[in-house]
């Protein structure tokens, strides 16, 4: 057991702190905002489009320290590094809004399954953030049953054709590519007719339209736990792909994509988005108070930090255990589920008491008057529990940790009493 | 950073577990409830040869100088058999010698903690419970060479079974620096000692022990005069993470047996275990224990390696205390009627989890700790950078 960070990758924590404060400015930040804006409207900026010139330069800055993929294979555009130094590296510029994190990103599923080619095509340009994936899962009658999902491939020589919709597909108006699974046999089981496959946006075909959230207007602050303020349908009518799209091999796709799944779930992102508020609440409370009185000398509220405070412990602790788990080259067998539980439900849990701490002032959103932090407890309101909704529900994970990591067995057909 | 067992440590782990799995039975847990002492002294033996009781200590009092993650992993096994030893009392006890004791007194003692051949215990609390400097008002008077103690101890670990006692007492004004108290390791059958059992829902080994005029000599106290309180906060914090590591340990043995039941038992025409509510709550049993043991051992791994971890101690208590009890409720939910019933051992279990979190420090008194440490501190705090201690 050693919950320590080597000499190096404390260099590199401080390293990244250095960085940040020189490089990343206020006018970055607008710059990245005013982008967003701009994507979520027009939806029509893929292919770096988003990125403005103060961007632009902070990314190269970025790619020459060697910060982007750090873990991943040098021939694949990384730096060959260890997980752990990958995690410091998306941990720190990812506090101030910067997401360069691969999870959630069809990485992690490209390099366990991809073919040396689309390795040597993909990787090094989602590593950059060059190009980057809508996850093609949910549709409008298979969300957490996934196995349900019907949009169509059929394969047609060494062409699929592909009909049908997706929902819910968050960066569809900004990727470049998507990463869709689809059923390529109707005639086998639920899970053994299902293939992923990846290709280009701009196929045609293929139209994206959005779907508001409530997070839209006012926009929610940068650091909010699912602040998107939009999300997308993917409809797609005759698309027509070549077979060298298959991600894994034909009617496979459904183990890839649980494990891809499985290996997304790993990193900052989740980990930070649950976190934050905790730091955000306690730094708030040491330094502001409401007209002479502070919620901080309030004994049931000190005992309500506190006892966040130990529960971001444990969401930190569950990401060290499963890049602890990642990094030994290990299988989950419950572990990713299990904190996919406990990280988004403390993520509710914590945003739930602070808003009870701030009273009012915690309903207040960015842009209004008096509002606290921009808004963002409020803002979190509405985006925390998102976290236990996306990308397998909490209670989907329950079952899989009962399942996978306890083996309780699976419920049989009622029998006829005799 | 790797969070997991090393394969040393999973061996230490897995030979506890074969030990005990074969030497203490449930037959003999409850046997000891109703004993005298509350130990077998064979098992204790064996227990020393083991290399528990010298686990930590140095090489030259007869030691291994393991790590304490190792001594964590050994309670853990510990409180999942249950096993009714006086290991807790008596290493820590030995810790504080080790470090508060003079040379004679570490020669003398701590060999014979190596070897099984003493039983050590502490006494803090008197009538309020809480872990504050200022509860302790037991007297001790300088006379001669000696000291004279006057007052009266509770919640005495294994008392009975014990050869020597560390008893904090009051030697100065709990206003002057470091609150005034001194440490002093007496012997347990000394003259004007006096000691009761107390009946406890553990149905283990608690004593009141009132101290009437008795005498120890100076060479007895560990640390400075008035200087005891540092060395008793880091006593206290090395039992309390113990503990932890004894309750999950414990917690999670009970927990298996509730999902084996689920497995087998059937309703409705189907194990439980097939119904979702069953296996949520499961699901919550495993992930509650988890997260426990994370926090324990992070704490145990700072103390090995010399940084502070009051903070990390208290975040492992407060956790333990609320989620433990949850779990083992949980398995007896998940029982039903069989679980209380006094020939099924799932409540040998369930009483003593229940009532180690109510020993060395509530989740009140632990969360106040670290709100303190958190909210009345200047500067910003960053999760996973250690909170500034005070």
């Amino acid at each position: 057991m050693d919950f320590g960070f080597t000499a190096e990758q404390q260099k590199l924590r401080q390293d990244l702190l250095d960085f940040i404060k020189q490089n990343v400015t206020a006018e970055v930040i607008a710059e990245m905002d005013a982008a967003e804006d701009e994507m979520e409207s027009s939806g029509q900026s893929r292919q770096l489009g988003h990125r403005g010139p103060l961007v632009s330069a902070l990314f190269k800055k970025i790619e020459e320290r060697g910060w982007f993929g750090y873990s991943y294979p040098k021939e694949y555009g990384g730096q060959g590094g260890d997980r752990v130094s990958q995690n410091i590296i998306e941990e720190e510029l990812l506090r101030v809004g910067i997401n360069i994190g691969l999870a959630g990103s069809g990485a992690p599923a490209i390099m366990a399954a991809g073919t040396e080619e689309q390795k040597r095509y993909y990787l090094p340009k989602l590593i950059k953030m060059e190009y980057y994936f809508a996850l093609g899962f949910t549709e409008p009658h298979a969300g957490a049953d996934l196995a349900a999902l019907k949009c169509r491939a059929i394969r047609d020589g060494d062409h699929f054709v592909i009909n049908g919709q997706k929902m819910y597909t968050t960066s569809a108006h900004f990727a470049t590519h998507i990463y869709l699974m689809a059923r390529t046999d109707p005639d086998a089981s639920r899970h053994d007719g299902i293939s992923i496959f990846i290709f280009p946006m701009d196929t045609p075909g293929l139209t994206v339209r959005p779907l508001w959230t409530i997070q839209n207007n006012p926009r929610a602050p940068r650091g909010t736990c699912y602040g998107d303020a939009r999300s997308n349908e993917v409809f797609f009518e005759d698309v027509r792909i070549h077979e060298s799209c298959l991600l894994g091999k034909e009617n496979q796709g459904w183990r890839v994509g649980s494990m891809g799944l499985n290996l997304d779930r790993v990193g900052a992102s989740r980990y930070l988005r649950s976190v934050r508020r905790d730091e955000d609440i306690v730094n708030w409370l040491k330094s502001n108070d409401f007209g002479g009185h502070s919620p901080a000398h309030n004994p049931a509220i000190r005992d309500k930090v506190a006892e966040m405070w130990i529960e971001a412990q444990v969401c930190r602790l569950m990401t060290l255990r499963s890049m602890s788990i990642v990094e030994r080259g290990g299988q989950f067998s419950y572990e990713g589920s299990a904190e996919k539980v406990w990280s988004p439900e403390h993520g509710v849990r914590t945003t739930e008491a602070i808003t009870q701490m701030l009273g009012p002032y915690g309903s207040l959103l960015n842009g209004s008057p008096y509002a606290v932090e921009k808004g963002v407890f409020a803002h979190n309101t509405m985006g925390a529990f998102q976290s236990g909704i996306n990308h397998g529900s909490v209670q989907i994970m329950r079952d899989q940790v009962a399942k996978r990591g306890l083996e309780m067995p699976s419920l049989r057909r009622a029998q006829k009493v005799k | 950073m790797d969070v997991l067992l090393s394969d040393e440590e999973k061996m230490v782990a897995s030979s506890a577990r074969e030990f005990l799995e074969g030497e203490c039975s449930t037959n003999l847990v409850r046997e000891m409830e109703s004993d005298p002492i509350g130990y077998p002294s064979e098992l204790w033996k064996k227990a020393a040869e083991m290399g528990w009781t010298g686990m930590c200590l140095p090489e030259a009092y007869g030691g291994q100088e393991l790590p304490l993650v190792y001594l964590g992993l050994v309670m853990q096994e510990v409180g999942r058999a249950l096993a009714p030893l006086p290991l807790l009392s008596t290493v820590v006890t030995s810790m504080a010698i080790l470090e508060g004791g003079s040379e004679d007194l570490k020669q003398e003692l701590l060999p014979a903690v190596t070897a099984g051949d003493v039983v050590l215990t502490w006494a803090f609390s008197e009538l309020d419970p809480r872990y504050q400097p200022e509860t302790v008002n037991l007297s001790a008077k300088e006379q001669g060479d000696y000291f004279v103690l006057n007052g009266a101890k509770m919640f005495v670990d294994y008392f009975a079974a014990s050869d020597y006692c560390l008893v904090v007492a009051r030697t100065a004004d709990a206003s002057s620096v470091n609150a005034g108290l001194s440490l002093f390791l007496v012997d347990s059958k000394s003259d004007g000692i006096s000691h009761s059992q107390l009946k406890t829902l553990a149905k283990d080994q608690q004593c009141e022990v009132v101290f009437n005029d008795v005498k120890v000599h100076k060479g007895r106290m560990l640390g400075a005069l008035h200087g005891g309180w540092p060395l008793m906060l880091q006593l206290l914090d090395l039992a309390t993470v113990l503990l932890c590591t004894q309750m999950l340990g414990a917690t999670r043995m009970d927990a298996e047996m509730a999902i084996d039941h689920a497995k087998f038992r059937e309703a409705f025409g189907q194990p439980i275990g097939a119904f979702q509510s069953i296996q949520h709550t499961c699901a919550d049993m495993i992930i509650s224990i988890d997260g426990g043991e994370l926090l324990a051992y992070e704490a145990l791994w700072k103390m090995d390696n010399g940084m502070p971890a009051q903070v990390e101690v208290s975040q492992a208590k407060a956790f333990c205390n609320e989620k433990c009890i949850a779990v083992v409720r949980n398995s007896q939910s998940i029982h039903g009627g069989i679980g209380f019933m006094m020939e099924f051992d799932l409540h040998l279990w369930y009483r003593r989890v229940t009532a180690w979190a109510m020993r060395l420090g509530t989740s009140y008194e632990h969360r106040e700790r670290i709100a303190h440490a958190l909210l009345d501190v200047p500067g910003k705090v960053v999760l996973g950078q250690p909170v500034p201690v005070v």
